[in-house]
């Protein structure tokens, strides 16, 4: 026994190459992803409706760094007040959504679900249009600026708690989730239209925002989104090998010693807190944190400790394209929720009915 | 805390949800290397008697002790470094690996934030052996068989190092080559010294391999004992409402069900 154990121990070891490559798989997308993305972010710099090459781009950007953000003509201006903090919201808000939808998956026990889809990404919006459309945010005002995400996480976690109060009073099954987040979305929207039908005058900059935008994001935006999301992602890499286990269900990771119930209810308040943060400047971008963690599980497995680094990486760089093609749109910009849930919803129909047998409904 | 006792002493537990009583009077023990059952009717109370046993139930009165340490007083955490519990299958598909899934077993142990030390590797690498399961580990849990994955399910409880081991119906949808053989590594895995409480509805599998039955009706124990003084075509009758034959061989009695439950071609 002895002996079969060290010959086996070096077969295992050589075996171990398999998990070893999946992390090697993973260090790469990730290490690749990041020079993809600076390069993408440089390259997003000179897409817009005022023509910037990549040569003055990249120009205008060691000034701005040198100067500590002033630039010295218009482009660099442009760069600067306009493309620079555009596209830094939409990495940070790319990788929210990945991680929320990877990290409510795991909690919910349901690889069908994500912040759109249990109608929290509504909550949000709803909050905020509440607001805004209510009086009690008036666009561009500096004053109420901070408003916009505390609307948003009020919709958000308030849209939270309504779902997970019809789930759990339907009998707490994964599918419970979809059902109640679907209502409460579909309520939210309703809600959404109806104050948005009687204020038609202030419809406009809303119009925009709903269909999901990066436009009007401004520095002050991305200094209120920015420290946030960064902690709340990484706080949720921290809990990746403890979402591994609640992919075992809550009773399953009871026996293994976690309060599964209080940890579930806090991480999924979080995930809301990072959905309003995701949503309050740019609107409702559906399917992308249901569509990237299974792009990555299909490629680097289901072990969060290397999903959630892909996840992130990933998210931003499809939301930078994304938003890219928007941008270059020559008729004019294109609204990236609507580009993102074209791609999403054939990929979201083809999960349910290639995965959707597996799972208890 | 080692001792030469009971690894579980469960005395006059009671538990009822609401205001009656599902399990009363409840008291058993189990020694080190001595492999239990619990045989009773549908609903009769044997996954709820495993929960209170873990904690995930809280119990009305009585007490349970694991290792001579009451679980009122223990933490889940602490549970879980001395009692594992072992679900009848692996849910859902996560695309987690055999490995990954197996190394979930250590969670109680784990120290750092993020990976298994050489020593939570040493044990996995063990688990992977005992249970034949090396060849599969790099592969996702979708793809292995029923049988395949019974084992794994297995050697997840196993790598919890545990004293005491709850199985909930392991040998659920198996073909009769992989409930024996999941018979056989429980035995295995008793004859090693882990003590071994497992509900199971196949009768002739319990009084072939267990040391001792719990016989569960109505919330009550009405019978503690080897195979063959609990085991009985009166006993069956008063659990099950079935006639049954009794036949032994090599001294160990199965049941042959020769009753019906029609009655002029209507449930009884």
């Amino acid at each position: 026994m002895a002996d079969d154990y060290e010959r086996l121990s070096s077969e295992v070891h050589g075996r171990k190459v398999g998990s070893k490559k999946v992390r090697a798989v993973a260090t790469l997308i990730v290490v690749f992803g990041v020079i993809a993305i600076v390069f993408l972010y440089l390259f997003s710099l000179t897409q817009g409706a005022y023509p910037i090459s990549f040569a003055e781009a990249f120009e205008q950007m060691k000034i701005i760094i040198e100067t500590m953000g002033n630039p010295e003509d218009m482009s660099g201006s442009i760069i600067f007040t306009i493309r620079m903090p555009r596209s830094i919201a939409v990495l940070l808000v790319g990788a929210g959504l990945a991680v929320a939808g990877a990290v409510m998956q795991a909690l919910i026990h349901n690889p069908l679900v994500d912040p759109y889809v249990t109608g929290v990404s509504s909550g949000a919006s709803f909050g905020v249009v509440l607001m805004t459309l209510g009086g009690v945010i008036s666009v561009g005002s500096v004053a109420t600026m901070w408003l916009i995400p505390v609307g948003a996480i009020i919709g958000a976690v308030g849209a939270f708690i309504l779902t997970m109060t019809v789930a759990e009073a339907a009998g707490g099954k994964a599918m419970s989730y979809v059902l109640g987040g679907t209502i409460m979305a579909a309520g939210m929207s309703a809600g959404t239209t109806l104050i948005m039908y009687f204020n038609a005058d202030k419809i406009q900059h809303i119009t925009s925002w709903m269909f999901g935008s990066f436009a009007t994001v401004q520095w002050d935006d991305v200094m209120i989104m920015f420290i946030p999301i960064i902690l709340i992602i990484a706080f949720m890499v921290l809990q990746a090998r403890k979402l591994n286990v609640m992919l075992l269900g809550e009773t399953q990771a009871q026996y293994l010693g976690m309060n599964a119930r209080t940890y579930k209810r806090n991480l999924l308040i979080l995930v809301a807190i990072l959905t309003a943060f995701c949503v309050a400047y740019c609107g409702v971008i559906g399917f992308l944190g249901l569509v990237i963690p299974h792009l990555c599980r299909m490629v680097v497995g289901g072990d969060h400790r290397v999903l959630l680094p892909t996840s992130i990486v990933v998210g931003s760089l499809v939301l930078l394209v994304a938003d890219i093609i928007c941008k270059s749109n020559p008729s004019g910009e294109l609204p990236i929720g609507a580009i993102i849930s074209v791609v999403g919803v054939p990929f979201f129909i083809y999960l349910m009915v290639k995965e959707g047998k597996k799972y208890v409904m | 805390m080692s001792c030469d006792g009971p690894v579980l002493r469960v005395s006059d537990m009671v538990f009822g949800y609401d205001k009656e009583n599902n399990l009363e009077d409840i008291t058993f023990d189990i020694k080190a290397g001595e492999f239990v059952a619990i045989l009773g009717q549908n609903g009769s109370g044997k996954t709820t008697l495993m929960r209170c046993i873990n904690k995930i139930l809280k119990i009305n009165s009585g007490d349970v002790l694991i290792d001579d340490d009451s679980i009122l007083s223990m933490s889940m955490e602490e549970i879980a470094r001395v009692c594992t519990t072992v679900p009848a299958d692996v849910s859902l598909d996560f695309s987690l690996t055999v490995r990954d899934y197996i190394s979930l077993g250590r969670t109680p142990f784990i120290k750092s934030l993020w990976w298994e030390d050489e020593e939570d590797e040493r044990i996995i690498d063990q688990a992977l052996w005992d249970f034949g399961i090396t060849q599969y580990e790099s592969r996702r849990l979708h793809e292995l068989s029923s049988g395949e994955r019974a084992r794994v399910v297995l050697a997840k409880g196993v790598v919890q190092t545990p004293k005491l081991m709850l199985v909930d119906e392991p040998s659920a949808h198996l073909d009769i080559k992989y409930k024996v053989q999941v018979m056989e590594l429980l035995k295995m895995l008793a004859d090693k010294g882990m003590a071994i409480l497992m509900a199971n509805h196949d009768i002739n599998l319990l009084t072939r391999f267990c040391d001792r039955i719990l016989l569960l009706h109505k919330g009550h124990i009405i019978a503690d004992g080897p195979p063959k003084d609990v085991i009985t075509a009166e006993n069956i009758r008063t659990v099950f409402g079935i006639e049954v034959e009794m036949v032994e061989s090599n001294g160990v009695p199965y049941v042959l069900p020769t009753g019906s439950t029609l009655t002029g071609g209507s449930i009884r």
